[in-house]
């Protein structure tokens, strides 16, 4: 338990994931946190900050506020500036610095809703654990907020079929997915197989869209921080849901199959839809987020019959995990682990802590290593892992 | 789950006040949890006839996340449920960041589901000095705060500070003044004083406990009043305010189960 990081960066923190999930909902979202910590966020790990504009506002908490515990201040100067710009609801979220005081964001975020009538968030996040949290915490609670359903509605499996069943992609951020087409692939291949997609939470995703994200047929989880959030639709209305993500051809045809079967059932199977496809051939050390990595698996298993093993240094389930699968939160996890690998897929930071000889696969992950490789970050939804230039069979991977 | 939080002036009694009551709960049948919110770690002493207890931050610090609640809670007498949040030593670190750290691990740990008390009585150092000492009245925690005070100045003083913090909390969800404790150190006057200082935040005196020798008795024998002197007339009058602060608090748990 050193919790350190001597070699390789650390993930993007749970303060980043609320922004992240937050970022195109039309809300305002207010990083209690010294002067330059947004920029940190939004020149590293936010794609959308040149293209689309969202209020991403930081206090800028003084010594002597923090000191003080000024919580009054944070409270008039968040007001005034709703008052200019009339945000859909405003995010408080914590950071060090309020953490290290013990301010309390539910109570601030209660006493600004009083004050200004505008749905209020409080996020008691600290910037020291990884963003998995924060995006788990945000769309949790903007589903409960403001996902609806009308009286009129089907109920899920009240007569549904898989054609034209409405599914929400729940899950979505540009730190696990970037900016790189993979939800619009998600959305063709939701419709290829007869389905209706609904909002992806929460990227390409408006307000407007998490309020109708009540009305459909199920969700598909993409990731660790949308599981929340699917469990919460789950209780509120009744939609289940089913874990993967679309990734390479075989796969995405068999999830398509699964989520068929979650419409007609109306009930969440008990397994992530990956967790019994294993492949028996070269064996590949797979680091990153869970269910993005185990539905890369699957779909490495199907294709070329490689056996991906799943290393997590971020949040997970056991769940979201297959048998084999590992959880590594730590650096010298990670750097033990690999030792036993001779190939690696990961993302191109990684590349220090993999064996020398080892074949190293580069796949980049917003939340490891920022927009750096953006440029080069490829979509691998519904489409041969081939076709994306991943041979896991060892013939074409680069060696470091 | 009924919780409650006693504040007070350092040395006004509550510790000692706060272990009698919970002794005199888990004589009713009843299963206590005393968690002490003080650096020194010594509110469950004399339900413990003065073993030391791990605390939770000396665990958290030496083991992470890595130890198991039995290593922090330990049954005292009656088999109250007693836990010490400890904290920094004097000078040095953050005590209230402490408070915040030791009970949210308690939470994380799932103590309250584990141990499932009937009332959890949170002993907190004197005086709400900082954001982690409000802590124990957050949303979540306890639910009404109760204050000991004698008719010294300095104790109406520090009382009248701890209500203002109470009442300044007011719209965020946080615990409800349950009232004053009056615990009787022979000052003149005494309890129209206090009858002062609760009509100016408009509470009441809950309870009242006479100026004992009983109390100085028992405390060599590192034993509580209810323990050591059960049929004393100190005894009855734990008793009685215990009694009275459970029926208060579980009207209260009760009007806020109906809302």
């Amino acid at each position: 338990m050193k919790q350190i990081s001597g070699l390789i960066p650390t993930y993007s923190s749970d303060e980043f994931g609320v922004c992240s999930a937050l970022y195109e909902l039309g809300g305002l979202v207010v990083m209690h946190d010294a002067s330059g910590c947004n920029s940190t966020y939004t020149t590293h790990d936010e794609p959308r900050w040149y293209d689309m504009d969202s209020q991403i506002y930081v206090s800028a908490v003084s010594e002597m506020e923090a000191i003080m515990g000024d919580d009054q201040k944070l409270m008039d100067d968040i007001t005034e500036v709703a008052e200019e710009t009339h945000p859909a609801f405003i995010a408080v979220i914590g950071a060090p610095i309020p953490y290290m005081t013990g301010i309390d964001f539910e109570a601030i975020a209660r006493l600004l809703e009083e004050r200004n009538g505008v749905p209020c968030f409080g996020f008691s996040v600290n910037g020291m654990q990884p963003y998995t949290l924060g995006v788990s915490m945000a769309l949790r609670a903007v589903v409960d907020r403001f996902s609806a359903r009308t009286e009129t509605a089907l109920s899920p499996g009240n007569g549904r079929s898989r054609s034209g069943a409405r599914v929400n992609l729940v899950g979505a951020t540009p730190l696990d997915f970037a900016v790189n087409g993979s939800i619009q692939s998600m959305r063709e291949w939701l419709t290829e197989h007869g389905f209706v997609p609904a909002a992806s939470i929460s990227l390409e995703c408006s307000l407007e869209d998490i309020v109708s994200a009540g009305e459909a047929d199920v969700s598909l989880v993409l990731s660790y921080g949308g599981l929340a959030a699917a469990r919460r639709l789950e209780e509120k209305f009744g939609i289940p849901y089913i874990v993967g993500v679309p990734i390479g051809k075989a796969f995405s045809e068999l999830l398509a199959d699964q989520l068929g079967t979650c419409v007609e059932t109306a009930k969440s199977p008990e397994k992530a839809s990956y967790a019994d496809i294993h492949g028996t051939g070269p064996v590949v050390a797979a680091i990153g987020e869970s269910v993005f990595q185990a539905s890369l698996a699957a779909a490495a298993a199907l294709e070329q019959n490689a056996d991906l093993r799943v290393l997590c240094p971020v949040d997970t389930e056991e769940f979201l995990l297959r048998d084999g699968d590992d959880r590594t939160p730590e650096e010298d996890d990670i750097l033990r682990e690999l030792q036993d690998y001779e190939a690696v897929v990961a993302d191109p930071m990684y590349r220090v802590a993999a064996p020398e000889q080892a074949v190293f696969y580069e796949l980049p992950h917003e939340a490891f290593s920022g927009r750096i490789y953006d440029d080069v970050n490829p979509n691998l939804i519904n489409r041969t892992l081939q076709s994306a230039g991943f041979d896991f069979s060892g013939r074409t991977g680069r060696r470091s | 789950m009924i919780k409650a939080a006693i504040y007070g002036k350092g040395g006004i009694g509550k510790s000692t006040t706060v272990s009698n009551i919970s002794a005199a709960l888990a004589d009713r049948g009843l299963r206590v949890m005393q968690i002490g919110c003080d650096p020194k770690a010594d509110s469950t002493t004399l339900l413990r006839h003065g073993e030391k207890l791990p605390t939770v931050l000396d665990t958290v610090n030496q083991k992470k996340d890595q130890f198991e609640l039995s290593e922090v809670c330990r049954e005292g007498y009656g088999g109250v449920i007693c836990v010490e949040a400890g904290g920094p030593v004097p000078g040095f670190g953050c005590a209230g960041r402490g408070i915040v750290t030791a009970l949210e691990k308690l939470e994380r740990k799932h103590a309250y589901e584990i141990y499932r008390p009937d009332i959890i009585f949170y002993d907190v150092l004197g005086d709400v000095v900082c954001g982690g000492f409000s802590m124990p009245i957050r949303k979540g925690y306890a639910q009404k705060v109760f204050i000991l005070t004698s008719g010294e100045n300095m104790s109406i003083y520090a009382a009248s500070n701890i209500a203002m913090a109470v009442e300044n909390f007011r719209g965020r969800g946080y615990a409800s003044l349950g009232g004053l404790i009056l615990n009787r150190r022979g000052v003149e006057q005494e309890r129209e004083k206090v009858e002062i200082l609760a009509g100016d935040f408009h509470t009441s005196i809950t309870g009242e406990l006479p100026y004992s020798e009983t109390v100085q008795k028992a405390e060599p024998l590192k034993k509580t009043v209810i323990e050591a002197f059960p049929d004393s007339e100190m005894a009855r009058a734990y008793r009685e305010l215990a009694d009275h602060l459970f029926r208060i608090c579980q009207e209260e748990t009760g009007a806020q189960n109906n809302a």
